[in-house]
């Protein structure tokens, strides 16, 4: 709680240094925020918050590791954002804190314990991305892509009210954890229950861009501005995936018989829709897109096993997948104008070569080649969902197969020779995030044999 | 273990390295690798496995980190850390030997091989596995042909999934097990159904990557299109990890099943040596030959694998050994008159041996290696699997004698028509200095190994032994 006030505050002050047109003042107030949240929460429970507690919000173990994810992803996409963001000086610490706001709502939704908070931070996180999506006025498929993700956002929203309501009035309570206890004793009206489930369930695989409702992933991705887009495939989309986990690992794990069957159905379409779209794709951000789509049901493999508790699990492959997109759209900030096209890219690895290494690395991680997190991560996943369910770890294998096509074509074309005028333009800020995404490339996967 | 750091090192200072002194330093830096290796094979005892990780504790993922080696291990790593040094100075007068990622990749390719040999653990095995596959596609890329992405993708979706199919077989097995470690997998009792899934499993990764008759059809491509220390790396070095896996870890852990491993095995080899020979035979562009020729002996080994026995084994042993040189030796001379000759035609070639008598003495020394004279080491191979394959099944022995008759019609031919004849060129450069040296090491060393083939065989003998009786307790 104390941590998501901070970043509040920090985002705020920060709103009011913009009025300075010194886009670095905010930038630097941005940090210092996430960075003293981070200091929270890593010290959590040692010390007696001096902020009044409320039961609606609670971090456990798993809570604090996926905030610090979050807040750390934040931070690399405000420090790979900020050479952009900077040229537009009036705007800049108005896109900065709308970042921070969101990003309060991404923690609320990791942290929340009550229906009431969930909804509110759904709304926290939301309202600031339509924003942001459309943030870059020139252009119009930006716009585009605001009004889509509102509408379809909005669109869905409802959906996962009325689900809030029928669950509400089955149960009788916002509590998790006491409407945990109802279902498992049977004291719920049923009809009212599934379709409460099912709709949450719906707007939950909306949020987290799985099919059958993913058509706004590849527009809104494309339109928004890099930056935003980075945000949206990384921070957003964890927290709705941990949301998701959390929702139904917790409260409706006794109805698993009910959901999995969906679960499953959505699991196998994004499975192969996502990465056979991915094929054939020409502009490098809606591939990016479509990529996220097949990850989105990588990571729902953690559903099918709340058991035995996939949290860290999930962990692990969102740290690969969350740092790997990053770094992918750090590299078309640098090297791709609005234009987005894929055939752009090429020679860039030949120009930087530590780019190009590092761009390397991303792809193999989303690749799922070891010894990156990317691989490990996902392995994980199959693995533990293996012995209950081996034709879905066989899907998700070949889907594998299929995705390695399209990175290895991506690599291909970043050390492709015919150099045409490639016009990357390599900043510090670019290089800074490109290293600290490698890093966690690369040992992220390390954190799984820490002894918690 | 620092078998594992010191190539991953040497890789990352090769970035650094000025590229006029690169070459030696890879050259260095390989022969320093084989020394640890030495170092190893002198304090090692064949009968046992020596540990060198040895954690109790189980992480996630059921990843054990055991790593250790027997003496089938230690011969792989042996072969590995031996021809790297030959490949890298074969490679010392070619424009590539000036390239330091070229030496840097190596490395880290050799990180991998190195890891390949010493894991005792399913997944930590699984992860090297797929670690040698980037460096060597990326050399492929940087230094192949233009234009040969095509190529390189179908090299790259064949083995990646046949890899996946691997690590299908390792989620099925590490699951019954409780880890991967290698005991516990080897503990496993497999119902004959799994057993049968789990063993097409590992034969898709490791088909594809010796490759197998119907999984072949990235490797002429392949070959052709790379550079010459790229195929030199895949056929020598790289498809020895799909022989060692099979050896290791495929038949030991599909044991339940051996029967059908068998001959499944079996009859692919033949076909491979059958149909590699034949095509071998009608092939005008040298590299397309050796590549096929390449196809029809590895179906000796692999014949000699699904056989199984401690005797088969061996010949396995030595002829993988006698592959690995050869490679090196038969793409050399190959790159070597596509060089000078600026063609890889066997019809634009000729007259060569009058020209440049050093090089058509070592071509025809490599000649004879390959055609298993006697003195060299396919001699003791081939005739130990022969034998061994006959005693099997007869139809399946004399099937894949043929590769005696043929393997010499396919190699005297490619001989015959570059070398003699009425010279159709000016001028022929014999060999440099280093170009003499890889040819007099390899001749060397084939020939001890044919002279002394009971030096290996005592080597060898208790950990075959144990690798036999190990599938023989089971049902």
């Amino acid at each position: 709680m104390d941590s998501i006030i901070i970043i509040f505050l920090s985002a705020i002050i920060g709103l009011f240094a913009g009025m300075s047109d010194k886009p670095m003042r905010s930038l630097v107030i941005s940090m210092i925020g996430l960075v003293a949240a981070a200091i929270l929460f890593l010290f959590q429970g040692q010390y007696v918050s001096p902020l009044v507690k409320y039961n609606i919000l609670n971090f456990g173990k798993d809570e604090v590791k996926f905030a610090l994810l979050c807040i750390g992803l934040t931070f690399t996409i405000l420090i790979a954002g900020y050479d952009k963001v900077s040229k537009h000086k009036s705007n800049s610490a108005d896109i900065m804190s709308l970042i921070l706001f969101s990003l309060c709502g991404a923690l609320i939704l990791i942290g929340f314990s009550d229906l009431s908070m969930f909804f509110l931070g759904l709304e926290i996180l939301s309202i600031p991305l339509y924003v942001l999506a459309g943030s870059n006025k020139e252009n119009l498929n930006s716009v585009e892509a605001s009004i889509k993700y509102f509408f379809t956002g909005s669109f869905f929203t409802c959906f996962l009210l009325l689900g809030i309501a029928l669950i509400y009035g089955a149960t009788g309570t916002f509590d998790l954890s006491t409407m945990q206890e109802l279902i498992i004793e049977g004291s719920y009206s049923k009809a009212m229950l599934f379709v409460g489930v099912f709709l949450i369930a719906a707007s939950m695989l909306f949020k987290v861009g799985a099919v059958p409702f993913h058509f706004w992933g590849p527009d809104v991705y494309q339109g928004s501005p890099d930056n935003i887009t980075a945000f949206m495939a990384s921070v957003v989309k964890i927290a709705m995936l941990f949301t998701f986990y959390k929702f139904f690992s917790t409260i409706f794990s006794s109805l698993f018989s009910f959901w999995s069957g969906l679960v499953y159905i959505a699991i196998v379409l994004s499975l192969f829709i996502g990465y056979l779209a991915a094929l054939k794709q020409e502009y490098y951000k809606r591939l990016i897109a479509y990529s996220s789509i097949t990850h989105s049901a990588f990571a729902l493999f953690a559903l099918l096993n709340i058991q035995n508790g996939a949290a860290s699990d999930l962990f692990i492959f969102t740290v690969g997948y969350g740092f790997s997109v990053v770094a992918l759209i750090t590299v078309s900030m640098a090297g791709l104008n609005e234009e987005d096209k894929i055939s752009n890219l090429k020679g860039i690895g030949r120009k930087y070569p530590i780019v190009g290494a590092l761009f390397v690395f991303a792809l193999l991680s989303l690749t799922g080649i070891p010894p990156f997190t990317g691989f490990f991560g996902k392995t994980l996943l199959f693995y533990n969902v293996f012995t209950t369910y081996p034709l879905l770890v066989l899907f998700g294998l070949i889907s594998t197969a299929i995705g390695g096509y399209f990175y290895v074509n991506l690599i291909f074309t970043s050390f492709s020779d015919d150099a045409q005028q490639n016009t990357m333009v390599l900043k510090p800020t670019h290089q800074l995030v490109l290293l600290l995404c490698g890093f966690f490339i690369l040992c992220g996967w390390l954190i799984m044999l820490l002894p918690n | 273990m620092e078998l594992i750091y010191i190539p991953l090192i040497l890789g990352l200072i090769s970035f650094l390295v000025p590229s006029s002194i690169v070459r030696h330093f890879g050259l260095l830096g390989s022969l320093a690798i084989l020394g640890v290796v030495i170092a190893h094979v002198a304090a090692f005892d064949p009968a046992t496995t020596h540990y060198v990780l040895n954690p109790s504790k189980v992480f996630p993922l059921g990843l054990t980190f055991k790593m250790g080696y027997d003496a089938l291990g230690l011969l792989m790593l042996i072969l590995t850390n031996v021809t790297l040094p030959l490949i890298l100075l074969s490679n010392y007068n070619r424009a590539l030997s000036q390239d330091r990622v070229f030496h840097a990749l190596s490395f880290f390719m050799l990180f991998g091989l190195n890891g390949i040999f010493l894991s005792l653990d399913g997944m930590l095995f699984y992860v090297f596995w797929e670690l040698t596959l980037v460096p060597i596609l990326l050399i492929l890329y940087f230094y192949g042909e233009k234009n040969n992405n095509p190529v390189l993708f179908r090299f790259f979706i064949f083995t990646f999934a046949g890899s996946l199919a691997m690590l299908m077989s390792f989620f099925a097995l590490g699951r019954l097990a409780g880890n991967f470690s290698y005991e516990a997998l080897l503990a496993v009792e497999l119902s004959p159904q799994i057993g049968i899934l789990v063993m097409i499993g590992f034969l898709l990764a490791f088909a594809v990557k010796i490759p197998l008759f119907p999984f072949h059809s990235w490797q002429p491509s392949t070959y052709t299109s790379s550079p010459m220390a790229g195929t030199m790396l895949l056929s020598a070095i790289m498809l020895k990890m799909a022989l060692f896996g099979m050896i290791k870890w495929m038949i030991p852990l599909c044991a339940e099943v051996k029967e059908l491993a068998a001959w499944t095995i079996m009859i692919l080899s033949v076909i491979g040596i059958v149909y590699g020979a034949i095509i071998a035979i009608r092939q005008n562009d040298i590299k397309v030959l050796f590549a096929y020729a390449s196809l029809s002996h590895l179906g000796i080994i692999t014949a000699g694998i699904a056989v199984f026995n401690d005797e088969a084994l061996f010949g396995a042993c030595i002829q993988m050994l006698n592959h690995s040189l050869l490679s090196v030796g038969m793409f050399l001379v190959a790159d070597i008159l596509e060089q000078r000759l600026k063609s890889k035609n066997l019809s634009d070639m000729g007259g060569v041996a009058k020209l440049a008598p050093i090089f058509g003495f070592w071509f025809a020394v490599i000649t004879l290696a390959s055609v298993s004279v006697p003195f060299s080491a396919g001699f003791i191979g081939e005739f130990v699997i022969l034998y061994e394959v006959f005693n099997f099944d007869i139809a399946m022995g004399i099937l894949s004698a043929t590769t005696l008759v043929f393997g010499a019609v396919f190699m005297i031919r490619a001989f015959q028509l570059s070398m003699f004849g009425f010279p159709k060129i000016e001028s022929f450069k014999d060999l440099t200095i280093n170009e003499l040296a890889v040819f007099l090491l390899l001749g060397a060393m084939i020939l001890f190994l044919g002279v002394f083939p009971q030096l290996l065989k005592d080597f060898m003998e208790p950990c075959l032994n144990n690798i036999v009786n190990s599938i023989a307790s089971k049902p």
